[in-house]
């Protein structure tokens, strides 16, 4: 029974151990400077959860710029976080 | 009693797996991770708590699954911490927030609010399987005790 158990539980802590480091990012655009598309204009959109959130949607909510062009970033749709200066002046 | 067993080691397991893989995505990318949460519809004074309670309650929980004298504990751990889960998910589901946010967790993040839920369903159920098995299992063995103390 030891030897089962042993061999469940080495299996189970490989796998997940593996499959998180399999599964990470190795580049993350949203590292980078995040614009968001509004009247014709990409503008900074500032930091996510205290400036901005993206609302779950098939839509492109931000874009990080690579010197030539934007690229679309994270998926959803953008939206402004009412009372921001309150809250970045706080932070 | 033996296919029990094996079948209470298999729903360890499975819940090591899961709360294994899901604490260490979090911190191989603590940085998104961090803003993930910034992203939900939560206090963002809660952030610097919840970063660091939600990944090391999972590896607590691990711990707890691993050992023999804990593992019950660590069943019911893993019920309550899952069972929040589910719930802060049908939360939003039910559109209780303001918006719906991006999901977030390593590949976990791939599916939608109404996977989440079913995901979330299908570990709650192994939790409450995990604490009935070992409960039974608990019982008969104070129980086989007894049968011998009274023999002698």
């Amino acid at each position: 029974m030891n030897k089962i158990k042993c061999l469940i539980m080495t299996l189970a802590i490989l796998l997940s151990i593996g499959g998180a480091f399999a599964t990470r990012p190795h580049f993350d655009c949203r590292t980078d400077v995040q614009y968001y598309f509004a009247g014709g204009a990409y503008n900074p959109a500032g930091k996510i959860g205290v400036n901005y959130t993206c609302q779950s949607s098939t839509s492109v909510c931000t874009y990080t710029y690579n010197g030539v062009s934007y690229i679309a970033c994270q998926q959803g749709s953008w939206l402004q976080i009412p009372g921001v200066t309150e809250k970045t002046d706080k932070k | 009693m033996f296919k029990r067993q094996v079948l209470i080691e298999c729903i360890a397991a499975l819940l090591i797996m899961l709360f294994l893989y899901a604490s260490l995505s979090k911190f191989l990318d603590f940085e998104t991770f961090t803003g993930e949460m910034n992203n939900q519809p939560l206090p963002n004074s809660w952030t610097p708590f919840l970063v660091w309670f939600i990944p090391c309650s999972e590896i607590a929980i691990c711990l707890a699954l691993m050992i023999e004298r804990t593992r019950l504990l660590g069943f019911y751990a893993s019920l309550v911490l899952m069972g929040l889960f589910t719930i802060y998910t049908c939360i939003i589901l039910f559109h209780f927030f303001s918006y719906v946010p991006c999901s977030c967790g390593g590949v976990i993040k791939r599916l939608t609010w109404k996977q989440h839920l079913v995901f979330n369903l299908f570990f709650v159920a192994l939790a409450i399987c995990g604490i009935t098995l070992q409960r039974r299992k608990f019982y008969d063995s104070l129980f086989i005790t007894n049968q011998k103390n009274s023999l002698v």
